[in-house]
């Protein structure tokens, strides 16, 4: 049967030179076709049949670790007692166990205890770091850091973070910076959480941009992370030449409520990028900054519409009072909806005796439109 | 002692939480959604329901709020344990009838020590439930 089979293949490919040429290509792609199909499926059996090992190889493995992590862990008899967690022995026979150097499996307890140290803190969370220090774990960690693979890298950055184990800033301070997003993000959020002293030293150095939902990212890590150094911001404002940088600084420091930081944003405020002033202008409403009222109205007229929208928002915030006057001109002979909208919120907020009297005034001497936008601000359920 | 529901759906947690009041002499059911824990809740009796709030089929505020407006499961004390930390759910859970809250990660110490102290108010408003029947 071979041999035919042989030989008719002979005979075609001697016959195919005979072919018209636009025959000789279409049978030139239908055996490119059904290759390159038999290649992909074989390459999707291939992976399911290693997911499917790797699956089987966790259900079997995951009870074994997880009973290590209750008797030597959870159930550990010296916890609870005056025993500091350094001074607790693990079982040495437990964790001599054969199972424990293959690397399957290392790594399957690695991830383990990292989803128990998301549970927990205290006494256990520290002897679950015991646990993965005494068991040499953190060298498989190490190890991927220096993989040139940079989802590896990630996984090797999040477990040391998870674990609370430091990375040298010569290794982590270049992943700060990386070309690859990802990486550059988890290496960040690593540095605020690892670094001790300095934790937004990589700002310095930043040349890549914080995308938005790394600033997200970041700014839950950087409020919620317990006994972190918070530094002026301001000092990247002024010399920052990285835009996002600046931005997200400018974020922090209204969250923060520095105060010391006014003059640095008010610089900003003849930056030629509007988005950059707008974001300024708003920092500065934040920190309920009096002193840069004046220079806000000042530039009002030349500034576009979102740095101007921003201005009001800005008066509104601060509600010195000193310039009621003009948000009621803004208010009353602007031709634009959001202006005016902005105006009324502002002088609203206020919440002082001179601006009701204001937005009773405002409601007997402007036309319908405009008293629908005071009846829409004085909405407390509408959030400003 | 005390029979405690635990309703979680991470298995880990839930292991781990069933060991750790195992360990303290408590008699454990557990419960991986809020589904589930409706059946137990009806087949069983107990002082004690632990739940997270993030499950699927019911969460965990529906949970407390059946617990609350069923009249013969008013008196079990429920500590809700979620890694959800916003102001606003936890003041729903407290307003739907929870009598703690603890924020993930938890300390297992501190854990027990509310369970005690919970117990303790049960036990001085009328009593266990299981020790009434």
């Amino acid at each position: 049967m071979w041999t035919d089979l042989a030989d008719l293949l002979f005979q075609a490919y001697e016959r195919f030179g005979l072919l018209p040429l636009f025959i000789e290509i279409a049978l030139a792609f239908i055996v490119i076709a059904v290759l390159a199909t038999l290649i992909a499926y074989g390459a999707i059996l291939w992976k399911r049949y290693k997911g499917f090992l790797q699956d089987k190889r966790t259900a079997f493995i995951s009870p074994i670790i997880e009973d290590l992590i209750t008797e030597q862990v959870l159930l550990n008899e010296k916890l609870g007692t005056d025993t500091p967690v350094d001074d607790i022995e693990f079982d040495q026979k437990a964790l001599a166990n054969l199972i424990y150097k293959k690397a399957f499996v290392r790594q399957i307890l690695i991830d383990t205890l990292i989803q128990y140290r998301k549970n927990f803190r205290g006494e256990v969370g520290d002897l679950l770091r015991k646990l993965y220090l005494d068991m040499g774990l953190q060298k498989e960690s190490y190890a991927k850091l220096k993989s040139i693979k940079w989802e590896r890298k990630i996984k090797a950055v999040v477990e040391l973070t998870q674990m609370d184990i430091s990375i040298s800033d010569v290794t982590i301070l270049p992943l700060t910076n990386s070309g690859n997003a990802s990486l550059r993000a988890a290496a960040r959020n690593a540095y605020i959480q690892l670094s001790k002293n300095e934790p937004f030293k990589f700002f310095d150095i930043a040349t890549e941009p914080l995308l938005p939902w790394d600033q997200l990212e970041m700014f839950k890590i950087i409020t919620t992370t317990k006994d972190i150094p918070i530094p002026n911001f301001s000092r990247w404002v002024s010399y920052s030449s990285n835009k996002s940088v600046v931005t997200f600084c400018l974020k922090l420091i209204a969250h923060y409520d520095q105060q010391s930081a006014v003059p640095a944003v008010m610089d900003l405020l003849a930056n030629k990028d509007h988005y950059f002033r707008a974001s300024a202008i708003n920092c500065l409403g934040k920190l309920t900054a009096e002193v840069a009222e004046e220079k806000m109205v000042r530039i009002y007229n030349n500034q576009p519409l979102i740095c101007q929208t921003e201005i009001l928002k800005a008066m509104g915030r601060i509600g010195s009072g000193k310039h009621l006057e003009f948000l009621k001109q803004e208010f009353l002979y602007s031709s634009n909806f959001d202006i005016r909208m902005n105006a009324a919120r502002s002088i609203i907020k206020h919440k002082s005796e001179e601006s009701e009297k204001l937005v009773e005034e405002l409601m007997q001497i402007t036309h319908e439109e405009n008293q629908l936008i005071i009846r829409h601000c004085k909405n407390p359920l509408i959030k400003y | 002692m005390p029979n405690i529901l635990v309703i979680e759906d991470d298995d880990i947690m839930l292991k781990a939480i069933r060991n750790i009041l195992s360990k303290d002499g408590y008699t454990v059911v557990t419960a991986k959604d809020g589904k589930e824990a409706f059946e137990k809740l009806d087949s069983g009796t107990f002082d004690i329901v632990i739940t997270d709030l993030m499950m699927p089929y019911a969460n965990g505020l529906e949970v407390v709020s059946r617990l609350r407006t069923d009249e013969s499961k008013k008196g079990i004390g429920i500590i809700v344990v979620s890694s959800v930390g916003n102001e606003e759910t936890i003041t729903e859970a407290f307003r739907l009838g929870a009598d703690d809250y603890l924020k993930k990660p938890i300390m297992a110490g501190e854990l027990l020590i509310r369970i005690r102290k919970l117990i303790a108010s049960l036990n001085s408003k009328g009593g266990l439930i299981t020790q009434n029947k």
